[in-house]
């Protein structure tokens, strides 16, 4: 108990004096769990987000999908919590809840009023330490995350060029399949990957918890450790190797889609990390080029030339090799071939001409405005304090996204642009229209 | 102003050794373990201040000094589309969006790049059926004198160029067409016109005839007569004092003159009369999309309160009947849920969810047990005392957003409710009981004429479907096939 690491964080470093940092305190566990505590009593709520350094990432061939399947059964109910109960009791509180799983990590979280800081505690740390996992369980979850498949892709437009871009731009395995995965893998997932899975990751050890809101510090950190710290370690999981070979040539796909109207161009980069200090110039460049109805493409594509209906350009954040995405729909008559030349010519321009001074302006009032607000909601912050330290190791991250995106310069735009704004690396997804009644999608 | 007390749960029963729930939920009974304060939440009820414009404006703000931030909304009451000419389907709409196509003195590149830079939101909207058109701004306190103007500008003094009307057309115009890949698009297209028939709330959509009836001409005429401040709300919320904004809003707003223009109440909607089960034909979909419902109350039913406790009994959210049964129990769904819109006219209560093509029959009988269920039975007290706990609980905690209070203060301003109306809802909410639940369930939930849409394969569902009545099949097209 009494070796629990003070940190106090000095968060002096703001651009503004207006900008409000958020203030925390990390501490960790003799079992490991790593602990963000940032009071904020402006009002009487917290919000905990509960990060488990487990994603699709981790995901073995055959088993595609299971990251995210193993959160729904995280609601199934735990020693002391029936199946259900969970969400009744953060619901009849007044409280909201929800878990989440993308390609590098897993996050639970809730918000509830101020007094029941034992009760969010309680149901995290029971279910950390005592999941109760049968096999009804399991083949109902599988219905409702296949379900959730449907639903989400394959019955909706465009839904299997999405999985494309990742299946075509990566070779390391982790990130080339899909965080939803296969409906053959979800069918293959038993009871026993269900055991093996919570023993492996859902460890203290592997887990970041943050809360942020109306309390005092020392309290909360007390009621941590009464409900976490006798949850036993666990060896710490093997990471799964990201790497991949450089991209030696352009690769293109083309797909039929018969629930799509318009065709559709997905472009694709390969990138580095979200840490890496190109991360920030690559972002930059994203939102002058594809932000909102001031943007380039928007423009261009959409508003002049007429040639679009839609299109956007961000650049994916990731704990590993991450991506560079522009997508443009494209409307009826018009040449998909000219609109792919068009984006081309649009990065050239990125490329050899600095961007204008208003652009950059732009990037740095909304990421001005950003940090203000996110001190709105108590579950942002909270959420990510806990990503910052699952993905990069560093909650105090939250408070450098201003600087880090007003510190990028004309020349950094242009270089980042000229590096890995290449034929070679890229990725094009081209989706057509299916002319007749199909019967099926796509398989992928 | 006035500070309330707002003492939550004085009279609800605590729940906490609740008998099991009802059989054919798919929860186990709780185990009442966890650890849950009983304490007394006090939560501050703000008010937002009221004052008015000679211009015959009102203006509601509300102060909160938290983030140097301020968000406005304009409720432009008499713009609504349901006042529109039937053959301009889509005038409120696409004159809303115009207002950021050009002004006098600002051209649309111009507007996009000021708004973005300035780190604002400037932005006009007018949904089919409604009752107005509404303006959400937003910007930071530090460049408010810049924000600010602009955005009255776009209000005042929008240009419609015929140049801009042109381009935004064609980019509406393969809108319309992209919408109809969406399951979710054609189900509300032909479930509004099951349940509103010849109101003209029952149409979702322009369509690309009445896009090209609409002219400049037409939008110039609507934004003149239909922009008019006395039918007006304006909502402030933020880093604002009513001394500091009220000169600011007259002077610039002193060009915004008063008319004669009176609202006139929206035409009554009953429900439909008679049973239908619509097929929308989606060729190659994989799932049901379904909805049913029928046109219940509007917001000034003394059966609202009652009908917010039943919809949350019924599906409102992931620990209501719909959710448990379809997805927790039976695994049909990734989610069903009900809902209930009462506005200025009466709007449905309605129940949607998408299942997989192979167990629509199963998720039909569900939701009709479900029906059922609550109709002919009374909701348990201690599932009951938890819905109306989470209601009130949830009403308290979104007093902590600025946004919502002020939401409250015109939705009440609006509907002429009661002085104390939002002071009084947490035990109004608590009042409600098992026999008044399963009065409006039997009042509104009405199977007899109930509304069936489902989007998805026909040839595989009209088996099913037609089991709950005669059935009729649309293409995606809208046409009846």
């Amino acid at each position: 108990m009494k070796k629990s690491i003070f940190l106090a964080i000095a968060v002096a470093f703001l651009a503004s004096a207006a900008d409000p940092a958020i203030p925390f305190k990390l501490f960790k566990l003799k079992n490991g769990l790593t602990v963000i505590l940032s009071e904020d009593h402006s009002a009487p709520t917290y919000s905990i987000a509960l990060s488990y350094n487990v994603g699709s990432r981790d995901e073995k061939s055959g088993r595609t999908g299971f990251a995210h399947l193993f959160e729904h059964m995280m609601f199934q109910g735990s020693e002391n919590v029936a199946k259900g109960e969970h969400p009744s009791l953060i619901s009849t509180n007044g409280g909201s809840l929800n878990g989440t799983t993308d390609n590098d990590r897993t996050l639970y979280y809730e918000t509830l009023p101020a007094n029941q800081l034992d009760l969010g505690l309680f149901l995290e740390a029971d279910r950390m330490r005592s999941l109760n996992v049968n096999q009804a369980n399991l083949d109902n979850q599988r219905n409702a995350v296949q379900e959730e498949r449907r639903l989400r892709i394959d019955n909706q437009p465009y839904g299997p060029t999405y999985l494309a871009v990742e299946e075509t731009a990566y070779d390391a395995f982790g990130y080339k399949h899909s965080v939803i995965g296969s409906m053959e893998d979800l069918n293959a997932a038993s009871l026993d990957d269900v055991q093996e899975f919570f023993k492996r990751y859902y460890a203290p050890n592997n887990a970041v918890i943050a809360i942020v809101g109306d309390f005092k510090t020392d309290e909360a950190l007390a009621k941590v450790k009464k409900y976490f710290e006798a949850i036993p370690s666990q060896p710490a999981p093997p990471r799964p190797d990201l790497s991949q070979p450089a991209q030696k040539a352009e690769r293109r796909k083309t797909l039929e889609d018969a629930f799509a109207q318009l065709p559709r161009i997905d472009i694709a980069y390969r990138i580095p990390d979200g840490l890496s200090p190109d991360y920030y110039a690559l972002r930059v460049m994203s939102q002058i080029l594809g932000g909102g109805q001031s943007s380039r493409l928007y423009q261009r594509l959409v508003r002049d030339e007429e040639v679009a209906a839609g299109s956007g350009a961000y650049a994916d954040q990731r704990r590993g090799p991450g991506l560079e995405q522009i997508f443009v729909t494209i409307r009826p008559g018009k040449d998909p071939a000219a609109v792919e030349k068009a984006v081309y010519e649009e990065i050239g321009k990125l490329q050899t001409t600095p961007v204008e001074d208003w652009e950059l302006e732009k990037i740095r009032t909304n990421a001005h405005r950003a940090q203000i607000q996110s001190a709105q909601s108590t579950l942002g912050r909270a959420a990510a304090l806990a990503d910052e330290t699952t993905n990069f190791g560093d909650p105090n991250l939250v408070n450098l996204t201003y600087q880090k995106m007003a510190a990028v310069t004309k020349a950094d735009i242009q270089r980042v642009a000229k590096q890995y704004l290449t034929e070679e690396n890229r990725t094009v997804i081209v989706t057509l229209p299916k002319k007749a009644a199909a019967p099926a999608q796509p398989k992928q | 102003m006035k500070k309330l007390h707002l003492l939550l749960l004085p009279c609800i029963v605590l729940a906490q050794t609740a008998p099991a729930p009802p059989a054919k939920s798919g929860v186990e009974p709780p185990k009442n373990r966890a650890p849950v304060s009983k304490e007394v939440l006090r939560v501050k009820l703000p008010r937002a201040v009221e004052m008015h414009l000679d211009n015959g404006l009102t203006v509601l703000i509300l102060e909160n000094h938290r983030l140097p931030t301020i968000s406005m909304t304009l409720e432009l009451r008499s713009a609504g589309a349901l006042y529109e000419p039937p053959d301009l389907t889509g005038l409120a709409s696409v004159t809303a969006s115009m207002l950021r196509e050009g002004t006098t003195t600002r051209t649309s590149k111009q507007i996009a790049e000021t708004v973005d830079r300035l780190a604002a939101n400037i932005n006009a909207f007018a949904g089919q059926g409604g009752v107005g058109t509404s303006m959400n701004i937003f910007g930071l306190t530090e460049n408010f004198d810049q924000w600010f103007p602009l955005a009255v500008d776009i209000l005042l003094h929008p240009a419609f160029p015929a140049d801009e009307w042109a381009k935004l057309k064609q980019r509406q115009l393969v809108g319309l067409r992209n919408q109809r890949t969406s399951p979710q698009f054609l189900s509300r297209e032909r479930f509004n016109r099951a349940v509103f028939g010849s109101h003209p709330a029952a149409i979702i959509s322009a369509t690309p005839a009445s896009l090209e009836a609409i002219t400049v001409e037409a939008m110039k005429k609507w934004h003149d007569e239909r922009y008019t401040p006395q039918n007006s709300i304006l909502g402030i919320a933020g880093d604002v004092t009513a001394a500091q904004i009220m000169p600011k809003l007259r002077s610039a707003l002193a060009a915004w003159k008063k008319t004669d223009l009176k609202v006139g109440g929206a035409s009554p909607v009953t429900p439909a009369a008679e049973k239908r089960v619509i097929i929308v034909n989606r060729a190659g979909s994989v799932q049901t999309n379904l909805v049913m419902g029928n046109i219940a109350i509007d917001r000034r039913s003394p059966d609202y309160v009652p009908l917010v406790v039943m919809n949350q009994v019924l599906g409102g959210g992931s620990t209501a009947r719909l959710f448990n049964n379809l997805r927790e129990d039976k695994g049909y769904t990734y989610g069903a849920y009900s809902s209930l819109s009462a506005g200025e006219y009466a709007g449905p209560w309605e129940a949607s969810s998408e299942v997989r093509t192979e167990v629509t029959e199963g998720a039909m009988r569900e939701f009709f047990n479900e029906f059922n269920r609550i109709r002919d039975e009374k909701v348990p007290s201690a599932e009951l005392d938890e819905k109306k706990r989470s209601v009130v609980a949830r009403f308290a905690l979104s007093l902590e957003s600025p946004q919502s209070v002020l939401g409250f203060a015109i939705t009440r301003k609006v509907y002429g409710l009661p002085e104390d109306y939002w002071d009084t809802y947490p035990a109004q909410i608590s009042a409600v009981t098992a026999e008044d639940i399963q009065r409006v369930a039997k009042k509104y939930l009405t199977l007899d004429n109930i509304q069936i849409v489902a989007v998805g394969d026909a040839a595989k569902i009209r088996p099913v479907l037609e089991k709950y009545g005669k059935v009729t099949i649309y293409d995606v097209d809208g046409k009846v096939m």
